[in-house]
């Protein structure tokens, strides 16, 4: 459905040099280096898969959905949308997806959302059914009706995004790229975002792709994860396995009378070498340990042995400290690609 | 409230000017298009008169006339309108309500270096071009000073003018209309695009009164030495020092409503 | 499912329909548009009037020849305004602040979509009012008694200079996909555009070659007028080469700015 093969884009970038005399040497006289953004990146996403694009600022994330979308063509490498090469056959690409970018509007600015959606009813054919099908869901979910006809430039950020998620749904689309859909939405409405997409996905199939700086989109949306750092894929697989990936777990206990706080910790310290311990907010003990080292079995024995337990849980390693772990240990390269 | 507080807004305006550097350029070719056409056209009409004609005009002075018109247009392109009317369409004039600092005053601190980079980079060698292609008058150095003196008080008076079509993004979305409206209008009474001098009865009656004069018309009448001793030079200052103030009351004024409205409205 | 000729004609129908819907929304934006030319068409033949009080033929023409040359020169300039005024954005700021994207995104031409956000700008109907009137009135007060020949070439001749102008805007717009900003560049090419307004035959030599042959405004109001005006076919048979080649540059160099587009930003 979508399918990478060693993408790779650059980017040619004027050095600027700060302050007025930098303004002043620069009308002279530019230089101009070249910054890799994408750097032969390749994968492959089934049809009707919700993946997550994971990655640091400036890894490559808007660049390569840029490319997926059609609007710029790879310096090199190739990817496929459906069957087609996006920049080469645009029209043909553009008619199966549906885009959001949270920080650029794609809406008529001087029309209100009733008109734009008008326009796109046309632009796209929509059947009169599949229209007034998705309409109806869009004043259910997004409340839609409620933006009336302010023109697009007078809307809230957040009464725009509500318009741009539901433009990029409205055909129908085979697949959804949303880079930063959420951006500007309160709660309540990020569920009704998350609702809408992964409805489209179950009813229809739709394929997603998704970007966004808040890992509850991801949780609640997406089932596969892509991260890349440095411009490479450093994981391409199911959310869960990402999960999985974590080299520290931890185990969380509670326990009646015996050792004293700090008593405990030099206790676990000393037994599992490389495991560290300490007090969380709740007044239990936590416990960090090399995954590669032990299992989750073999803490909760050691902790069976020393302590008598009251409460004990292993909890889920959280998407947050898998993705620091998983960028430091990346390849940090081309981070300052400013393209991101 | 000192100068310095504007210091940094003369900095960072000269700093985004210099960033398109082929701005200047562009201006200039404009410039040197927009000039030519009225030489071309009113040579035609001067072609075959040796002595002074028509208004009293010499070929070179009506040349000097229209070179140095196109010059103080260039001066005064300082690109107030476009920035102000942009401010307001984007919402951002909001922002400045908040700085310690009067906004026209920052704009009038960030377009001096414009007008600076615009003299200095196109209409000196606009000036230049012309003068090699063209004849042109020289003028007295007494002339040539009051000239400096009354380009400075048209510098006031375009940034004024120029201010208050910006402001019109407050009443409508299309600016550029407005600035068209404008700069039609102030190329006409100004003077650029035929000498005043020339204008029949009630024609040259309304450009006497309207404050455009004092943008071309006022400085190149003395620079060409079109007028009768102290008096007459006195005049052509009074009448631009009374539109200077004038203008600036009315800036002062309609900014305060503005301000005020958008107070109101939050944005 | 290729999108047709006649499903972009319906699609173009409609949008015109919703252009002309914002004008109602926009009044005094319609009218300060519209207004614009007036005022400036309105000074630039008064400036030309007040040139006639002073002597009675420049350069060998008449004040209503003038007149009639810079109404043929508002036609073609203000059906061009009226669908592709959208280019100015481009120049101005559609790629610099990334939101060209926008128009790659839709399954419809890219150039089609993106001149489709302000077809019938209020602006063109000014010129075309003021253009028509001119030409009628001067064309009246000269005598004028166009052959069935001349009459009939009058819509594809206002057609072929609206499309020269359409390719000047276009190429010069598209260089910002390089630049980033073209603003001043279309400022400098329409200024010159202006020379068009008034004969060639004030204008020196190498000016006269420029307008005719590098920005060949010329075809767009001089080569017709001198046609209808004095029947001379000199320029004006040039009129569909020129039209082509200008369409034809113009439309690679948009092409190849489209395959090197970086949507700059985050």
């Amino acid at each position: 459905m979508i399918v990478a093969e060693r993408l790779t884009k650059d980017f040619r970038v004027a050095e600027r040099r700060p302050g007025l005399l930098g303004s002043l040497s620069t009308l002279l006289t530019r230089e101009h280096r070249t910054v890799r953004a994408v750097d032969g990146i390749s994968f492959h996403l089934r049809a009707g898969s919700k993946t997550a694009y994971i990655g640091a600022n400036g890894a490559g994330k808007s660049t390569t959905i840029k490319m997926l979308t059609g609007i710029m063509t790879p310096s090199s490498g190739r990817c496929l949308v459906n069957g087609v090469e996006p920049y080469r056959q645009r029209r043909d690409n553009a008619r199966s997806i549906g885009v959001v970018f949270g920080q650029r509007s794609q809406l008529w600015w001087d029309l209100s959302v009733p008109d734009s959606f008008q326009i796109l009813r046309r632009i796209y054919a929509v059947p009169d059914a599949v229209y007034e099908r998705n309409l109806a869901l869009y004043r259910e979910l997004l409340d839609i009706d409620a933006l009336g006809t302010t023109p697009v430039r007078q809307l809230s950020l957040g009464q725009r995004m509500r318009a741009e998620i539901a433009a990029s749904l409205l055909h129908d689309p085979k697949v959804v790229f949303w880079d930063e859909p959420t951006i500007g939405l309160d709660m309540v409405l990020k569920e009704a975002v998350r609702a809408l997409v992964n409805r489209a996905n179950a009813e229809l199939g739709t394929t997603v792709l998704l970007t966004s700086h808040d890992l509850s989109d991801i949780s609640a949306i997406c089932d596969d994860a892509l991260v890349v750092d440095g411009g490479r894929v450093v994981h391409e697989g199911t959310l869960h396995e990402l999960l999985r990936r974590a080299d520290r777990r931890s185990v969380v206990f509670d326990h009646r009378g015996g050792p004293g706080v700090a008593d405990a910790v030099l206790r676990i310290e000393t037994g599992l070498p490389g495991a560290t311990a300490g007090l969380t907010g709740e007044g239990r003990i936590r416990v960090d340990y090399p995954a590669e080292a032990f299992t989750s079995r073999h803490v909760l024995g050691f902790l069976l042995d020393h302590f008598e337990l009251a409460d004990c849980y292993a909890p889920e390693p959280d998407l947050e400290t898998v993705l620091r772990q998983t960028y430091r240990s990346g390849v940090p390269a081309a981070r300052d690609g400013g393209a991101g | 409230m000192r100068a310095g507080t504007y210091v940094p807004f003369v900095t960072s305006g000269l700093q985004s000017l210099l960033q398109y550097r082929s701005t200047f350029l562009i201006t200039g070719v404009t410039a040197a298009a927009g000039a030519a056409v009225t030489v071309f056209l009113w040579r035609a009409v001067y072609a075959g008169s040796t002595g002074p004609g028509p208004g009293g005009f010499t070929p070179a002075g009506v040349t000097t006339y229209l070179v140095v018109a196109q010059v103080l247009a260039v001066v005064h392109a300082n690109r107030v309108d476009d920035e102000v009317a942009a401010e307001v369409y984007r919402g951002d004039i909001a922002v400045m309500l908040v700085r310690p600092v009067s906004y026209p005053l920052v704009r009038f601190a960030a377009c001096l270096p414009v007008i600076a980079a615009n003299a200095l980079l196109v209409g000196v060698p606009l000036l230049a071009l012309f003068a090699v292609l063209v004849p042109l008058t020289v003028p007295t150095p007494v002339d040539a000073a009051l000239f400096v003196l009354s380009t400075a008080f048209s510098t006031v008076i375009a940034f004024c003018v120029n201010l208050l079509t910006g402001m019109a993004g407050f009443v409508t979305t299309n600016t550029w209309g407005v600035r068209m409206v404008k700069q039609g209008i102030v190329s006409f009474f100004a003077g650029q695009m035929v000498p005043l001098a020339l204008l029949p009865g009630p024609l040259h009656a309304l450009a006497m009164v309207l404050p455009f004069r004092a943008m071309a018309d006022g400085p190149l009448t003395l620079l060409l030495g079109r007028y009768e001793g102290v008096g007459g030079a006195s005049a052509v200052l009074g009448h631009q020092l009374g539109w200077a103030v004038g203008l600036v009351l009315l800036c002062a004024v309609l900014w305060r409503a503005a301000a005020s409205r958008l107070e109101v409205l939050g944005g | 499912m290729n999108r047709t000729l006649g499903g972009h004609l319906r699609l173009a129908f409609f949008l015109g329909g919703v252009g002309l819907h914002r004008l109602t929304a926009y009044r005094l934006d319609f009218l300060l548009g519209s207004g614009a030319f007036l005022v400036r068409v309105g000074l630039q033949t008064l400036a030309v009037g007040v040139v006639f009080t002073h002597v009675p033929a420049v350069a060998g023409w008449s004040y209503h020849q003038v007149l009639f040359l810079l109404g043929c020169s508002l036609l073609p300039r203000g059906l061009d305004h009226l669908f592709t005024d959208q280019l100015w954005e481009l120049s101005r700021k559609l790629i610099q602040r990334g939101e060209f994207y926008r128009y790659l995104i839709r399954p419809v031409n890219p150039l089609f979509s993106l001149l489709s956000e302000r077809f019938f700008h209020p602006d063109g109907f000014g010129e075309l009012a003021v253009g028509a009137v001119l030409v009628l009135w001067s064309g009246a007060e000269l005598g004028l008694d166009p052959t069935a020949l001349q009459w009939a070439l009058v819509v594809p001749l206002v057609l072929c200079g609206a499309l020269v102008h359409a390719a000047v805007k276009l190429f010069f717009a598209s260089l910002s996909f390089w630049t980033v900003t073209s603003m001043p560049a279309m400022q400098a090419a329409t200024q010159v555009s202006e020379f068009a307004g008034y004969p060639l035959d004030l204008y020196h030599p190498s000016l006269r070659t420029l307008l005719t042959w590098v920005l060949p405004f010329a075809f767009t109001s001089y080569a017709p007028a001198v046609y209808l005006l004095h029947g001379s076919t000199g320029l004006v048979r040039w009129l569909p080469v020129v039209t082509g080649l200008s369409l034809l540059a113009a439309l690679s160099l948009w092409r190849r700015g489209l395959s090197r587009y970086e949507m700059t930003g985050s």
